[in-house]
Order: C-alpha cells, then structure tokens, then sequence
C-alpha cells in the first residue's frame, strides 16, 4: 500500500500472534528444567490488515466476537506490539478502550483527572487549564472531591470520558465504550464526536451498533476471523456483513435464492412472527406493487422487559438495500405485557414487483443496544399490478397522458 | 525506544522522562497508601521505631553487641549505629517489593492504555523515597541533638549518598518487576532473599566483626562478604552519619560502580521485556 501524507493511521501487513499456553502454571523452575523447548501454541490473531484511514475522517470496525477487533484497535493504541507488519500513527492518538482505566479508586476525582490525564500524555499544566471543563463535561462539581470508589458507574464513566475527549487527540479511538452510560450522556458524548469530526479529528470506532458505525462513519472495515474482509463506504460494507456472516461467528456462506420464508425463528426469540397482513389482519404472502401492507412483528414483551425499538430493513433478493425504517418512540412494544404486535403499515408499497427479503432487528429504546437481527428472516414476492413497462427499484404510481398541443 | 539518549530540548526531555507521570503515579502511590487507615502516615513512623527498639533489646542488651565509637565524632549509640543503616535497608527492601507487583499489580491500566511502562516500578520506589527524605532528616536532627550542633557540612554528602541509592534500588525494580510478569517467583524468591540479606550487610553489627582471617576456598571471608554492593552503602552511610568522615575514594567508586552496572542492566532488562507485558500480565 503507498504510503499518503493523508494518512492519519496507516497498516501494512499488520499480523499479532498470541501464545495459547497450556499449562498456565508455568514457574521458573518449570522453564529450567524445559530448557528452551517452547509449551505454548501460537495462533494469529490478526493477520495481513492494510489499511489507509485518511486524516479527518470517520472510521468503523465492525466484525464478530473474536474477529480481532480489539486486538487491531490495542496495536493501534500502543499496548500490543504486532508481530509482522507495521502500523504507522502520524499524530496524538487517544484511545478510549475502557473509560476510567487508569482511575485508581481511593483518589478523589479531582486526583484522578491529574492522574488519568498524564496517563494519556497531558502535562500537570495542560489538565489546570481544562480542568473545569472536565468537570463541567461529567456534571460532577459537587462530587469532584470525592474518593471515585463512592462514584456510581455512571459518574466513573462519564468522568473517564470527559478526560479522555478533552485531551485533544488528533486520532480518538473509541471502542463500545458507548454502550454504558445513560441517554442523555450518550447523546452529549455522541455530539461530542460530531464536533471533534468538525474539527478534522479522526475517529476509529470499533463497535457491534451497526447502526451507529452507519450514522457516523464514512468508512468502515470488516473484519472477519482476523483478516480483513471488506472495506469501503459503511453501507457497502455493513451490508455485505450482514449478508455475509450476520452476527455468527462464522461465515455463512450468502444463497439469496434459497427460500427462509417465515423461518429462522428459534423458541426464545424476542421475535415471535414476522407477517404481511392485509387492513382486516389476513395474512397474505404476496403483495401487489403500489398496493397497501402491513409488516406485523410479534415481539415478546414480558421477555424483554423494557421499552424496545423495532427496525425493519427491506431488501431486493439479490442484496440491494431498499429501506431501513425503525418505530422510534412511536410503537415501542413492553410498554404493555405479553406478545405484543408492532404494524407498520404502508399504504403503498412503491417498489417494482420482484422478490424481496425483510430484516428485523429489535433495539432498546436509545437504539444504542441491539437485542436481535433477524437477517432476510422473511421472503416475499410483490406482483406487477398494471400493465405498464417499468423497471428500477421503486414504482412511482404516476398515471400516464397523452394529449395534443397541436392547436 | 533508547533510554538512554541526552535530551536536545526541554520537550525532549519530557518525551524521555514524562516527569508529570512520573510525579502523578507518585503522588498516587503516596495519597493512597494509608487511606482508611486510622493511624495513618503513623505507621511509617512505627515502623522504624518499633525494628529499632526489638533489635537494640536483642543485638545489643541480650547479644551484646558493642557499636564502634564513631572517629572523628565520638558517637557512642547503639540505636544512631543502627538508625544510620537501617533506615536505608529499609528503604531498599520496601522499594524492592512494593515494587515488584509494580506491572502486575497494574494489569488492568497497562492492558487498556499505552504509556512507558518504566514509570509503573520507578514511581513506587520514588514514593518510598519520599519517606526516606522524612525519615533522614528527622534522624540528621536526633545526631544533631546527641552532637550539640548541626553537622550542615555532611547533608550534601548523604543526599549524594541517598540519590545513589535511588538509581541503583530504579535498577534493581525495574530488573525484578519485568521478571515478575513472566515468573511470578520472584516475589517469593525476594521474601526468602531478604531476610538473608539483611544479616549478610553491616546494619546490626559492626563490618570488623567479620573475621578477615579466615577464609572460604581460598577466598577471605570478608572479601566474600564486600560482594555484596549493599556493605558499600551501609559502610558509607556509617562514615557520613555516625563518624562523620568523608567515605574513603574505594567506597565512592564501589557504590558509583554498583549504581551504573545496575541501573543500565535493568533499563536493559526492562526493554527487553516490554513489549509482551500486556500479553503476559
């Protein structure tokens, strides 16, 4: 890969090995006697990652469980060394893998935000001067002199963020530290990130939220079982992921003509059903273009427990993303007891008739925290109604005329 | 990165030696070591107090051991002969395993965020030696009173003395902390090694009480005994504080010596080792 001046963090090859040991007992004594012979297995964790994430811009990892994620993001970050490779850093790297890491918890806040801030590279100095606007960030002035060990998890948190984000790094790494914290701070947090994208900052966000790696980064990567699967616009690449592997940690291997309809529901799905329903409720399996539906998803709320946000991704068989549309406050299910239905209903469905595949995924209510993704779980066929020659993707229903300007 | 390159500018030195980390990681280590304690910065006080009374009763009441008379000072006190090395052993052996769980005792900070690792094992010993300058100088102050006078002429000889000390007991934590991610052995191989350590250094008894007329294949006991660097310390801080003599030009060169070989070999060590710790830890 070329090397660009543009680049804020630059891969080449990049590999890490770990040593599965077998014997995790092993002593001095132990490694005496053995003399050099090695007992530990070596495995890549991660191997031939190129990557070129340009100055200023917005990055995303996504992947499975143990795809080598966190391990890419700890190379980034210092921790790890690789083993084969290199990775090339041009500027002040911040990296928020575990907030308040560096917090020890019989220090007051204010102790620990001089603390945690040198940590992070910043002069006694440096942290005088922002020091109330830490604070002010957390919304902990009256605690600020409290031993940490007495913080709630969300005062930790949120102090730890504040810390790390106010240290100005060029390039912020950021890995599902988002997930903890409540609304309203992640919100704050989120807007936080825009304005540092504003400045032409850099941020790789390593997350499991789909949805937010599509919101806020350009670029996304995939990585998959340690090597890296796909990379481009976020869209492009998240599609091809969950087309690919879903959330398995192994891929499936993609067979959009194989018919799933109505399958793929295990017996403890919070998703009971997903149906087409005409306006009086009758199942239907097959939809005129331009014509009404209704997508019916029965969620079992006593399960969840708290207010859920369903999403529906509708897809052409052959992969193209038609829509994404999510209830958002408007049809939250558990906010009642038992099997509750969530319908949206379309009064006209303006796609070109063909096979088309609908996604379903059920979210918490800040959309932050994704509690399933039913991936092309239902498969449906939408009929040509008129007699007109069309093509695309969608229908526009318009009617055509003729007349005669010829006066 | 080499450790140890002349710095070029102010900035420079900071990227080698990040001083507000190391004084962050300090203050640390010092704030939080007696919090939710009712006695607190007592006990650091207690400490010597109560080694000093238990070996006075015991080396010099019941074993009788007598204390040289300080030449030229004319000091004659088994608890200043004592104070005098003692409170440097003390350092050294609280520096050392405090020290050796510097790494591992800090997994979770080192496995979430990058910062050089050295500062971790040199922090805890400078926290230590922090007490150590309280401690010295409540001691100049005790001398001072059994002397009638402040000998102001020697401080800058003990400080010398003292900073010495330091690198060599930063050489040694490094040394040991690193190894200690790998074998955790080493904390159990130091409490063994300690104790042995103590009685084989002139604190508790005078070094001319080791026989110079016998000797162990071939080799005189008390050139055996010299080996070990911490005679020289404890030899030097008796001429400064209980004789009140400048330590011999031999002495000078056998602690400056020790201290260079030290410190560059645990810096060595230490880099050597870095990379893996975040595996390993």
């Amino acid at each position: 890969m070329a090397p660009s001046p543009d680049s804020a963090v630059l891969l080449d090859g990049l590999g890490k090995r770990f040593r599965l040991t077998h014997d995790r007992n092993w002593t001095l004594k132990a490694t005496v006697l053995a003399g050099h012979r090695t007992r530990y297995e070596e495995f890549w964790a991660l191997r031939g990652i190129d990557l070129d994430i340009p100055h200023g811009s917005t990055f995303g990892i996504i992947g499975g469980n143990g795809s080598g994620k966190s391990t890419l993001l700890k190379m980034l970050a210092g921790i790890l060394r690789p083993d084969e490779g290199a990775a090339t850093v041009n500027g002040r790297l911040s990296a928020l893998l575990e907030l308040g890491a560096g917090f020890h918890p019989e220090l007051t806040g204010r102790e620990n935000v001089y603390l945690n801030g040198a940590i992070l590279g910043f002069t006694s100095k440096e942290i005088r001067r922002r020091f109330d606007d830490i604070v002010g960030f957390a919304e902990l002035d009256r605690f600020i002199d409290e031993p940490v060990r007495n913080y709630s998890s969300g005062m930790y948190v949120r102090l730890g963020f504040s810390v790390a984000i106010h240290v100005e790094p060029e390039i912020l790494l950021v890995d599902e530290v988002l997930a903890v914290g409540d609304h309203t701070f992640q919100k704050r947090c989120l807007d936080r990130f825009a304005q540092l994208k504003a400045e032409g900052r850099t941020i790789i966000l390593v997350s499991h939220d789909l949805d937010m790696v599509g919101w806020l980064c350009e670029q996304t990567a995939w990585i998959q079982q340690g090597t890296l699967r796909a990379v481009g616009p976020s869209p492009n690449v998240i599609e091809r992921f969950l087309d690919g592997a879903g959330d398995s940690p192994t891929p499936v291997a993609p067979s959009p003509s194989a018919p799933r309809r109505f399958g793929g529901l295990g017996p403890d799905d919070l998703v009971r059903a997903v149906d087409l329903v005409d306006a009086n409720g009758h199942p239907m399996d097959r939809v005129g273009s331009g014509r009404p539906v209704r997508f019916r998803v029965r969620v079992d709320a006593d399960q969840v427990g708290e207010p859920v946000t369903v999403a529906l991704g509708l897809y052409r068989a052959d992969g193209t993303h038609v829509a994404s549309i999510n209830s958002g406050a408007a049809a939250r299910a558990a906010d009642e007891a038992g099997t509750v239905e969530v319908d949206y209903a379309v009064d006209s469905l303006a796609v070109q008739p063909g096979i088309y595949e609908l996604s379903v995924a059920l979210h918490d209510a800040t959309m932050r925290r994704v509690f399933e993704r039913h991936t092309h779980l239902v498969r449906f066929e939408v009929e040509p109604t008129g007699v007109d020659q069309q093509n695309g993707l969608v229908a526009l229903g318009g009617t055509w005329s003729a007349r005669s300007v010829d006066r | 990165m080499p450790l140890l390159r002349l710095p070029r500018s102010r900035r420079d030195l900071h990227a080698i030696i990040p001083v507000d980390l190391l004084v962050n990681f300090t203050l640390r280590d010092l704030r939080s070591k007696y919090k939710r304690s009712a006695l607190g910065w007592t006990w650091s006080v207690l400490n010597p107090l109560v080694a000093v009374v238990v070996y006075s009763a015991v080396f010099s009441v019941f074993l009788r051991i007598q204390p040289t008379v300080g030449d030229p000072s004319g000091l004659h006190s088994y608890a200043v002969f004592l104070l005098v090395t003692l409170l440097p052993w003390q350092f050294h052996v609280t520096s050392l395993t405090e020290s050796t769980r510097a790494i591992t005792a800090n997994a979770p900070l080192i496995t979430k965020i990058y910062f050089p690792r050295w500062v971790l094992p040199t922090s805890s010993v400078l926290a230590r030696f922090l007490t150590l300058l309280v401690e010295m100088a409540v001691l100049l102050i005790l001398i001072a009173v059994l002397q009638g006078h402040i000998a102001f002429q020697w401080i800058p000889v003990v400080l010398v003395l003292m900073l010495l000390q330091l690198l060599f007991t930063i050489g040694l934590a490094l040394m040991i902390s690193a190894v200690n991610v790998y074998f955790r052995d080493v904390q159990h191989f130091l409490g063994v090694a300690l104790a042995p350590w103590m009685f084989l250094t002139p604190i508790l008894y005078p070094l001319n009480m080791v026989p110079a007329d016998r000797e162990f294949l071939g080799i005189g006991y008390r050139t055996l005994y010299q080996l070990n660097p911490m005679v020289s310390w404890a030899k030097a801080y008796r001429n400064v504080l209980y004789d009140l003599r400048f330590p011999s030009l031999e002495r000078w060169l056998a602690i400056v010596a020790a201290t260079a070989v030290v410190l560059a070999l645990g810096f060595r060590v230490f880099n050597r080792l870095e990379p893996r710790m975040a595996e390993e830890v």
